[in-house]
């Protein structure tokens, strides 16, 4: 007989046997059921925050900070150097004739939650004009844009839900005085974290600062940064670096995203072992079921190859339910839930390529976990098989 | 004592299928033991966590730092016991990745009292610090990482600038600290003299104060009176304890306890269906030969605690062996969670749990061997 019908008959011979082992058969299911169930669930965090961190990130803006920076809070750009900005090549120009740029500075003030009275750190970022033009994706539900000269604040609504005294017409106190919110608004796609901007001289002077930390800007289309950059190369008095919005989107988010990844795949390895070592020995023992019947087998002349290739399948064909189960319980459970690990907050993301990345696991380790039986299944001493009772 | 060798006997009846159930669940609870270390470990951090000792940093960050001369009003708040404070300098060792902070104190003897139980200092690496302006200590961990040693001298990059402009500074290793929470490879510590003397912008301003209160019941009433003292000046405070820190902490990680609650939960379903069918068919196998113990004579008791025996002896050996994995890893998972640690409470639930599964996946099998009838057994029917 040739191999691959002698393979299509085993096949079917031990999926044939699969009700009188349901009990072995349901570890092999429930162990990689667990174990890609955790492993995508935990993942869907990474994504999710990663989803969060680039949701509103577009190609054609960039971000200039001080040359020697890592990050905007160690940036500083002095205010005698905005005019040279405006005037680099590559910016768009809006309805006006007026470059695109803005210029901002952060601060980080402490708000009280609302659900438990605690206090959490939120930024307060100062803005030079034309905040509409940069952030076309900022929508005011309520109120208005704030004016320049006076305490005047917009915060976002995830502002209003977290954190209290964010509404319209509700007073905050800050640096001696009482800055009134004029707005409340929305950032496209993403909530993200809570977001407050003011106008960017009042906030300098009230809160002691003498410089801005990063200018934002929209560029008249993504190839033009690289005039943009090269502008700024050539021209080393400005001292100034620039930056696409999604490189410094990835940046903001690569600590969280490594550690949320590094603890997916570290619990996602050790639940896969386990799962591996529970599909080995419960294949372990089906194979040991059936000694006479494959010794019966090679009595009648099948070869080792294709007894091999039908456990090593049917290792497999029982793993594969398993993932699928496990994603789809991490999809019903978990997906669109929000999260708050490390201070971060966003919604979990079970996607169609976690669910593959399941299906690939469970993949390795049906093969894995069946290599060391079927090897035995081929190896089964035919005579002493037989002979046995 | 005579069921001795009879359990260990149907233990290793199977050698490989017992080997692979032991890995099974050292494997499962080498993960339970990781993450409920991590758990006790964060719930510790806060129980440890001094409430007498208040941390008073600006309101706003990103805003001007305090001045150096808010000391001595912190000094004249009543229930204040000790006054100190610190700043700090991030800068980058060779490669622009490799961080190092330097966290800048007075190397009096106040700051020693501040909190001992994370920080120490020989009293000569100290000495060193006080002779030596621009000296550092620093941890081992530190020192083996760039190959340190008492005597050189280190260059370090920051963001922060000096008179001059540049952004170089030098530091020569003095001596050692010891660091049992905090930074392990990424800390030392030098005078805030240097720093201040040197920098170019916030001279004369601190990053943070610390206070002790005499008498931590009222450490709410003095951090709210040292807010009050400040506030409406340029310089607003925020106070509270390290206490009160830790549980904010705790608070944003607050998802913590589900996540390990829903994994933990995963492994241990996993598992109890994995050793439990193992089980089964371990009995499903022996039928003849427990017919055969009875023959002898063993009651059915005899022949149900010997199975439930025997399952007990391999999870509580797994689960002991997993643990120890667990507590043998925790040095290098401390890189990620500081202050992980395993109780004698964790060891003791992960033994109850072995317990537990080898009892539920043990207790319906050894019952069914206990009632064969033997006349059918030995028959093979």
């Amino acid at each position: 007989m040739h191999p691959t019908k002698q393979f299509t008959a085993l096949l079917r011979m031990s999926l044939a046997g699969i009700p009188a082992r349901l009990g072995l058969i349901c570890t092999i299911i429930v162990g990689v059921t667990c174990a890609v169930g955790v492993l995508v669930a935990m993942l869907a965090m990474g994504v999710g925050a990663r989803r969060e961190a680039m949701g509103n990130v577009r190609a054609d803006r960039a971000t200039l900070l001080s040359a020697d920076a890592a990050n905007p809070q160690q940036s500083s750009i002095a205010k005698d150097t905005a005019s040279l900005i405006r005037e680099l090549p590559g910016i768009r120009r809006n309805a006006h004739g007026d470059p695109i740029v803005i210029f901002q500075a952060t601060v980080f003030v402490q708000a009280r939650n609302k659900t438990d009275g605690g206090l959490t750190g939120f930024p307060v970022t100062g803005a030079t004009a034309g905040l509409a033009d940069y952030r076309p994706e900022l929508h005011l539900t309520s109120g208005r844009l704030f004016n320049p000269g006076l305490r005047e604040l917009i915060a976002s609504n995830k502002c209003t839900r977290q954190f209290t005294d964010f509404e319209v017409g509700q007073k905050r106190h800050m640096r001696g005085g009482d800055w009134l919110i004029v707005g409340n608004f929305d950032l496209g796609r993403t909530e993200g974290v809570c977001t407050v901007f003011g106008d960017s001289e009042t906030i300098l002077s009230a809160f002691g600062r003498p410089t801005y930390n990063v200018a934002n800007l929209m560029l008249q289309s993504p190839a033009a940064f690289t005039e943009l950059s090269n502008a700024i190369k050539a021209d080393p008095t400005l001292k100034l670096q620039a930056r696409r919005e999604a490189q410094m989107a990835e940046q903001n988010n690569a600590q969280l995203n490594g550690i949320l990844n590094f603890v997916s795949y570290f619990v996602g390895s050790i639940m896969a072992i386990a799962a591996t070592i529970g599909a080995a020995n419960s294949l372990y023992a089906i194979v040991d079921g059936r000694r006479r019947e494959l010794a019966t087998l090679r009595a009648i002349g099948f070869d080792g190859v294709p007894i091999v290739a039908s456990v090593l399948s049917e290792s497999i064909v029982l793993a594969l339910p398993g993932a699928v189960v496990g994603a789809l319980l991490a999809w019903a459970a978990f997906n669109g839930l929000q999260a708050s690990p490390l201070g971060a907050s966003f919604r979990l993301a079970v996607t169609p390529s976690l669910a593959l990345l399941g299906l690939g696991w469970a993949l390795v380790i049906g093969l894995i976990g069946g290599l060391l039986p079927a090897l035995r299944a081929a190896r089964i001493p035919v005579t002493a098989a037989l002979r046995a009772t | 004592m005579k069921y001795l060798p009879l359990v260990w006997s149907g233990i290793w009846r199977k050698p490989g299928r017992t080997a692979l159930v032991l890995l099974q669940v050292a494997v499962a609870f080498a993960l339970f033991g990781v993450l409920q270390g991590m758990k006790t470990g964060v719930d510790n951090a806060v129980a440890k966590a001094r409430a007498d000792v208040l941390f008073i940093g600006p309101a706003v960050f990103g805003g001007a730092p305090l001045p150096h001369s808010s000391l001595d009003r912190l000094r004249t708040i009543p229930g204040v016991k000790t006054v100190s404070f610190a700043d700090g300098l991030l800068g980058t060792y060779q490669k622009p990745n490799q961080f190092v902070f330097a966290l800048a104190i007075d190397p009096g003897d106040e700051w020693m009292t501040l909190v001992p139980e994370l920080v120490t200092f020989p009293p000569h690496s100290l000495e060193a610090l006080r002779k030596t302006r621009t000296g550092v200590l620093i941890t081992t961990d530190l020192g083996k990482k760039y190959g340190w040693h008492v005597g050189d001298r280190i260059p370090m990059n920051s963001a922060l600038k000096q008179k001059d402009g540049s952004g170089t500074w030098t530091f020569d290793v003095v001596g050692y600290l010891t660091d049992r929470e905090l930074g392990q490879d990424n800390l030392m510590v030098m005078n805030y003299s240097y720093l201040d003397e040197a920098r170019l912008l916030n001279k004369g301003t601190v990053r943070n104060l610390y206070a002790i209160v005499d008498d931590p019941r009222h450490a709410a009433e003095v951090s709210a009176a040292i807010d009050r003292v400040f506030a409406n000046s340029s310089n607003e405070t925020q106070t509270a304890s390290f206490r009160e820190l830790s549980q904010q902490q705790m608070r944003q990680i607050g998802d913590l306890n589900f996540a390990i609650r829903s994994i933990v939960g995963a492994v241990l379903v996993a598992l109890l269906f994995s050793t439990a069918t193992m089980m089964m068919q371990t009995i499903r196998e022996r039928t003849a030969e427990f017919a055969v113990l009875k023959t002898l004579g063993f009651t059915d008791r005899g022949v149900f605690l010997t199975i439930v025996a025997e399952a007990l002896c391999v999870c509580t050996a797994g689960a002991l062996v997993g643990l120890a994995l667990a507590w043998g890893i925790f040095p290098y998972a401390a890189k990620f969670v500081a202050g992980l640690s395993m109780p004698l409470i964790v060891i003791a639930i992960g033994v109850a749990g072995a317990v537990c599964i080898a009892v539920l996946s043990a207790v319906v099998p050894a019952f069914r061997a206990a009632r064969i009838p033997v006349a059918d057994a030995l028959a093979g029917r």
